[in-house]
């Protein structure tokens, strides 16, 4: 295979994080290094009905950083996390939006959209009556306004898309956005996700789905991918986005080039609505196309951000999959960590999160850890895990997201040697 | 260039107001069939909007097994039957691995129907009395995700979400898919079910539904003096989409060519388009230079047409200057959605369905209500009232969400090359 020309390569330039580790991508790399847990009690509604009551919630945000007041007012706690963490990428990018808005695009996902303005609104139906409900709540809910505000805000004019795949949504987004530029759609493209799903109903549904963790007592502890004693994710609330950028322009630009993003793979288990396949046999082939997709060799797989989220099944199977994709051999010397345990599952923003944790990986040459991973479980044995930061060469990383419906994606990033 | 994969449409899959089922629904079309009607199943209390355009004739119990039935969304039911639909229609067997296919949804809003019965769950009766069922059944990514499992697909799925211009993004997404060899089928279109008390509430508190409530067949009205919104419709279009060698190999009738896509963004305003229409005409450029072709073969527009006062014209402004005037005012331009009504996510696959059947029969789809032409709607040919027997070279369908999301699909007859 002939390698990619500069125009059909597309690089990360900026990382923009609004997250339970921090807000702005030093804060967030430096608290994942340190091994912090940026969860807590909820402190966003009175949860003492809810089973869990516990979640990693972004504090110290304030939207009137990002947003004009007018504007806030209008937008969901998810598009204002969406808003702020794109402003944020695009200042780390040093990428100025001018005469070229319309090669700008953005992609960015979501789980659910709008969920407090969804229970706001419909409990006004409910109690008030129809015509009392805002005019504004509707393009509120909606889960593609996120990325519409972010086009507004900023003045992006190229496509502007949100793609769904619930947990594995913000990865589709960037490996979708890749593509975009590839094909000639778009020079520049945001790509990521945002989520505030930590609401009286949304949580409260989660929790039906007998997928959360109880651990009410112990909030820091709760998130623990790969241990023996994990009994369900922690929700997470976070805003994430990526600039992806095709090479030749960055290049020209003189824009800090962050790492490659190369290959990308998409399938699906069409197993069960809410469990993963137990062989993690179709995750395995979303790895394999991903690193086919960019040439890359299995060999050169260094580290792995695993999608993880501290279910019982998910976590084994997850670990499977690596093994058949890397090989049993070269999977043992794979660094693999889960940042959930760090940041808690952030739903449709957690894969933007995760790729962004990846690229920071890349750029320090560290794997951060997996925390509260005290006792390994044995059906998640076969990896090298990492529990405490440590340096490690890292010249492909994989980041993995797998979604509620059996929706698997995989994205695989170099390091970007000159 | 030449070295390009492909895409043909080899199967349609289609639920509306006009019927189950490609050939009724094509029919009806062609008949300038008026969808809107009273709504009569559903308690909307002192809501002043009681009329939409249902899929009156969709019977669950015909595609979907029980218990799925009774557990799923509407909008995942009407997704489940167009995919087995679709799949007949195209004579298409999915691989014994399913691989090779995948399905790429678009929706607006996913299982109104699932979350908003859970949230009164919640409200009368606890928070411990929610369904397991309220967020698998009611995610977006559920109906693309429930015809994976249904048929086995292990391809790309996914679901698309821009709002009005969804099922158009999806259909533009799959094709790139096919074409960079990550699938050679995909199932693509889209679903949507959102007649619902709370979005007919929403929608009218954004002053965008009609109010024909009297007379609610004349309602929608595109492009006409009189229009005043929308009519809230409902269903699914799913369309078989094949890389070309793989369906000359099987032999399928190939229906038409997906050969262009377009998409970008207004940057304008949460809710109103823009009205220079600036940001719509280059999606619709984007898609004929996909194409490969000049603007100057597109016979045929199935507009967004989505009767809002500031829309309607900023559309027509778009069509003009992404065509030039000249051919602009040779085009046929019609708008079924004031047929079946404004089908949100499905719009666009609904839409993009009746301009593959264009392309294919020769046959154009009236807008119908038009009875006073706009004259801020006017420079284009508008099909109006009867359908048109023509041969098309091309023919573009345009959709355009809230949020300012524009996308554009150009499809060609299949001439057997």
């Amino acid at each position: 295979m002939t390698p990619r020309p500069l125009n059909a390569r597309v690089v990360i330039t900026g990382i923009g994080l609004v997250s339970p580790l921090g807000i702005g991508k030093a804060e967030v790399w430096e608290a994942a290094r340190q091994g912090r847990s940026g969860a807590g009690p909820v402190t966003l509604f009175d949860a003492s009905a809810h089973g869990a009551q516990i979640a990693f919630e972004v504090t110290g945000f304030d939207p009137l950083t990002f947003i004009d007041k007018r504007a806030a007012r209008r937008m969901d706690r998810s598009s204002q996390l969406a808003v702020a963490a794109a402003g944020l990428a695009i200042e780390d990018a040093g990428l100025v939006i001018g005469a070229d808005a319309e090669r700008i695009g953005a992609v960015i996902s979501t789980g659910n959209g709008g969920n407090a303005t969804y229970e706001e609104a419909h409990h006004t139906l409910l109690t008030r009556g129809p015509e009392r409900i805002s005019p504004v709540a509707l393009p509120m809910i909606i889960c593609n306004m996120a990325a519409g505000h972010v086009s507004m805000t900023y003045g992006l004019q190229g496509p502007v898309s949100c793609i769904l795949t619930a947990c594995a949504s913000s990865l589709h987004a960037i490996g979708e956005a890749a593509d975009m530029i590839r094909r000639g759609a778009a020079d520049v493209m945001l790509a990521g996700g945002s989520e505030a799903a930590v609401t009286p109903y949304a949580m409260g549904a989660l929790d039906a789905s007998r997928a959360m963790s109880h651990r009410n007592d112990d909030p820091t502890g709760a998130s623990r991918p790969f241990d023996l004693n994990r009994d369900g994710f922690v929700l997470g609330e976070a805003g994430a986005v990526l600039v992806l950028e095709r090479m030749d322009l960055a290049l020209a630009r003189n824009a800090p080039i962050i790492a490659e993003m190369s290959g990308y793979g998409a399938t699906s288990d069409a197993h069960h609505i809410t469990e993963p396949h137990p062989e993690g046999s179709e995750q395995a082939r979303a790895m394999t196309r991903a690193l086919a997709s960019g040439q890359i060799d299995a060999s050169t797989v260094d580290h792995v951000n695993a999608h993880a989220t501290s279910t019982v099944a998910g976590d084994a199977s997850e670990v499977h999959g690596i093994i058949t994709a890397l090989g049993g051999d070269h999977a043992a010397s794979v660094a693999v960590s889960a940042t959930k345990s760090m940041h808690g599952h952030c739903l449709g923003a957690t894969g933007a999160l995760e790729a962004a944790l990846t690229t920071l990986a890349i750029t320090h040459q560290m794997v951060p850890p997996t925390i509260n991973l005290t006792d390994l479980d044995p059906a998640c044995e076969g990896v090298d895990h990492v529990r405490t930061a440590r340096a490690h060469r890292i010249r492909t990383a994989l980041c993995s997201g797998f979604g509620f419906g059996g929706h698997n994606a995989v994205i695989a990033l170099e390091a970007v040697t000159a | 260039m030449s070295t390009r994969r492909r895409v043909v449409i080899t199967g349609i899959g289609i639920i509306s107001g006009h019927g189950v089922g490609r050939e009724d629904v094509w029919r009806n079309a062609c008949n300038g069939m008026a969808c809107t009607a009273p709504i009569t199943d559903m308690e909307l209390g002192t809501s002043p909007v009681t009329i939409a355009a249902q899929a009156r004739d969709f019977v669950v119990d015909d595609f979907v097994e029980r218990r799925l039935a009774r557990r799923a969304d509407r909008v995942t039911h009407f997704a489940l039957a167009a995919a087995q639909l679709a799949t007949a229609d195209a004579g298409l067997t999915i691989s014994a691995d399913g691989r090779d296919t995948g399905i790429i949804l678009g929706t607006g809003t996913g299982g109104n129907h699932v979350r908003d019965e859970n949230y009164q769950t919640m409200i009368e009766r606890g928070v411990d009395r929610i369904s397991p069922f309220a967020i698998p059944y009611s995610m977006c990514n559920h109906p693309p995700a429930e015809v994976a499992m249904l048929l086995g697909l292990r391809g790309p799925t996914m679901a698309m979400v821009t709002a009005c211009a969804a099922g158009t993004d999806a259909i533009g997404t799959a094709t790139a898919i096919i074409r960079r060899g990550d699938a050679d089928v995909m199932l693509s279109g889209g679903t949507d079910a959102m007649i619902t008390p709370l979005w007919i509430a929403g929608f009218d508190a954004m002053r965008v539904l009609s109010h024909h409530q009297n007379d609610p067949a004349t309602a929608p009205r595109p492009f006409d003096s009189s229009r005043d919104g929308f009519v809230i419709g409902e269903g699914a279009a799913i369309l078989v989409l094949e890389e070309r060698e793989h369906a000359v190999r099987r032999g399928a009738s190939i229906l038409c060519e997906v050969a262009g896509y377009g998409a970008s963004a207004d940057a304008h305003h949460i809710t109103d388009p823009d009205p220079s229409g600036r940001s719509q005409a280059r999606a619709m450029r984007a898609a004929i230079a996909d194409a490969g072709i000049p603007a100057h073969e597109i016979d045929y527009v199935n507009a967004h047409g989505g009767a809002s006062r500031p829309g309607d014209p900023s559309e027509i402004a778009a069509i003009r200057a992404a065509l030039g005037e000249e051919h602009a005012a040779r085009t046929a331009v019609s708008a079924t959605k004031s047929m079946h009504g404004h089908c949100m996510g499905a719009t666009g696959a609904i839409e993009g369905a009746f301009t593959a059947l264009a392309v294919a029969n020769g046959i154009i789809p009236p807008t119908i209500n038009l009875t006073e032409l706009d004259p801020e709607c006017v420079g284009v040919d508008h099909v109006i009232g009867q359908a048109r027997t023509t041969t098309l070279r091309a023919a573009m369908s345009s959709n355009n969400g809230l949020g300012g999301h524009n996308a554009a699909i150009v499809l060609l007859p299949w001439g057997g090359e």
